[in-house]
């Protein structure tokens, strides 16, 4: 009995013009886009890369389910106005985002300077600021979604856990606005941060270090100004509460929510404080891009 | 044979060099050689082309289109790969070639699947879903070739690409460069190896200190010398050398051990092939000797 015979072959496939639909700067920018945010949550990537995203969603939505959970379990015996945490308080779990940011801002800015890739990609139907904001729109989809997710958990749950879902709708319009609006401002202020700083340097580790260091330091820095217990008899001290990089975009979630500054804010007893923080929210936010732009403007080739 | 890249009057200035001296260029849609030594305005030329440096005088367009007016239509026409690593380490060839099909428009199913096909085209199908930090040099160099061609451009720039390759990764990386005409794309490559450029192009554009010293067809620059170059072996060159000598021809021996005969005409080549015949030597060469693109070189650049 014979062996049956291989009808296997090998064929040159060739090269195959391509004749489809082709995109331009938009569609490069985009295709960045999908990438850097790829890279950010870790997809197509070992599982080390995979964790950072991981703790930081479930650091967010712990809280939330918590909330949710004692809302469950005491609904025959509410506690009358019981609230474990707020919608303001609960945006901006601001060490966690940051810590996130200070990881995944570099890891996907600056590899692209360090391993030369710049002037592959700008070698591409795309420009400084199309890269830049591919990269600050992959930090700030992360930032949004990790801020916005749990919230939607604790407005979905709390909703359902409700003697009446549809009047806890009713009552709670208000943060169907301000909690995205908040979030967006959120996200703004860390990536444009993130990607600003980690367009200074070619190594990861200096720019998540450094990352953090400028804003633990101003929030020392901040801290050391403001004298905690000045009150408003000394309200000139208080001005140096703007100094906190770590607070500032808290300020102005406090602005979305309550219209005013919080009562635990430094700013809260000086005159114009919102506008002075509104202000140098924006100061730093176009600071930044600013730095961003000057870094991708002209690239060595 | 259509104008794929024309100059005119192109001037690039850096502080304390002129890179690029208006110099005026009609590049054929073929594959045309970039040859310079360092510092020539190779890589200048190619930033010009590419719309990510200005000129400080005159005009290039590239594919017909005005670089001034429109990089970002020239980008979508053009790969590029430079001379230096510019792989993201940590991805696998895939990866990286898909993302830079997506970077030149394609959607991006058409990108995966134009990755797959350009890296079985350079012979790195089965490593494509390795990454490319484990990469040899040889096959960096190809996976850069494979994200310069996956968006099917029109025109590729070529950064000395057999840069750092041992001798077969470098036959076959030109054998690579050799088949992109056959696919319809124009090639200009820059190196400052004449023998890749005699090799695989059939346009030759020499710069020196930013000047053009040379825009023609690489057959109109490899004329006949008059001389035959003989090769039998390294063992028998002395003993040849001697006979052909004691015959009365001029011949000199090179270093590789190759004879160069000068010749007149038919009787000379009679009288080697006798000779050769009456020692029992192994004849394995006789051919005539066409300048090299060096001596082009030499003779047209300008002394310093």
């Amino acid at each position: 009995m014979t062996s049956p015979v291989s009808t296997g072959a090998v064929y040159d496939r060739g090269y195959r013009p391509y004749e489809g639909r082709r995109g331009g700067r938009q569609a490069a920018t985009a295709a960045l886009y999908r990438t850097s945010l790829r890279r950010a949550i870790g997809l197509r990537r070992p599982w080390r890369q995979k964790v950072a995203p991981a703790v930081l969603l479930a650091i967010a939505v712990i809280p939330a389910v918590i909330n949710v959970g004692i809302g469950y379990l005491t609904r025959d015996t509410p506690a009358e106005g019981f609230e474990f945490i707020t919608y303001r308080e609960y945006l901006g779990v601001s060490s966690a985002l940051l810590l996130f940011v200070a990881l995944v801002a570099p890891d996907i800015v600056c590899p692209d300077r360090r391993q030369r890739v710049l002037p592959l990609i700008f070698a591409r139907p795309l420009t400084g600021p199309d890269y830049a904001l591919a990269k600050v729109g992959a930090i700030f989809t992360c930032v949004f979604a990790f801020s916005f997710l749990p919230q939607v958990v604790l407005y979905v749950g709390q909703m359902l856990v409700s003697d009446g879902a549809l009047d806890y709708l009713t009552d709670n319009t208000a943060v169907l606005w301000q909690v995205p609006v908040a979030a967006a401002l959120l996200a703004l202020f860390y990536s444009v941060l993130g990607v600003a700083v980690a367009s200074l340097s070619g190594r990861r580790m200096v720019a998540g270090a450094t990352l953090l260091g400028i804003t633990l330091v101003s929030s020392t820095v901040s801290g050391i100004l403001v004298r905690a217990d000045a009150g408003p008899e000394a309200p000139t001290d208080q001005p140096a509460a703007l100094l906190n990089l770590l607070a500032l975009p808290l300020r102005v979630r406090d602005l979305v929510f309550l219209g005013r500054l919080g009562e635990d804010s430094p700013l809260s007893g000086v005159e114009g404080g919102g506008a002075m923080a509104l202000a140098c929210y924006t100061a730093v936010v176009v600071a930044c891009l600013a730095v961003i732009l000057a870094r991708y403007r002209s690239v060595e080739a | 044979m259509s104008t794929i890249v024309r100059a005119r009057g192109l001037t690039k200035r850096y502080p304390g060099v002129t890179a690029l001296d208006a110099v005026d260029l009609d590049l054929p849609a073929g594959s045309v050689g970039l040859v310079g030594a360092n510092g020539a305005g190779k890589t200048t030329l190619f930033r010009l082309l590419l719309g990510l440096s200005q000129p400080d005088a005159g005009t290039v367009d590239v594919c017909g289109i005005p670089v001034a007016d429109d990089p970002i239509g020239v980008r979508s026409q053009i790969g590029y790969m430079p001379e230096h690593d510019c792989l993201p380490l940590d991805q696998t060839a895939a990866d990286v070639v898909a993302t830079f099909g997506e970077l030149g428009g394609l959607p991006v199913r058409a990108a995966r699947q134009r990755a797959s096909e350009v890296l079985d085209l350079v012979g790195l199908d089965e490593a494509r879903f390795r990454p490319v930090g484990g990469f040899s040099t040889g096959m960096r160099q190809r996976t850069k070739l494979a994200q310069a061609i996956v968006a099917d451009p029109k025109l590729v720039l070529l950064d000395e690409p057999t840069a750092g390759l041992d001798p077969s990764g470098r036959e076959e990386m030109l054998a690579l460069v050799d088949r992109l005409g056959s696919f319809g794309i124009a090639v200009v490559l820059a190196t400052h190896l004449l023998d890749d450029v005699a090799r695989v192009c059939d346009h030759v554009v020499m710069l020196d200190g930013g000047r053009l010293v040379t825009d023609a067809p690489t057959e109109s620059l490899l004329h006949q010398t008059g001389t035959v170059t003989v090769d039998v072996g390294p063992t028998a060159v002395a003993t040849l050398l001697a006979a052909l000598t004691r015959r009365g021809l001029a011949v000199t021996s090179d270093d590789g051990g190759l004879l160069e005969v000068t010749i007149t005409g038919d009787a000379e080549l009679d009288t080697i092939r006798d000779v050769v015949a009456d020692l029992d030597l192994p004849l394995h060469r006789l051919t005539n000797r066409l300048t090299s693109l060096d001596e082009v070189f030499v003779h047209r650049a300008p002394s310093p």
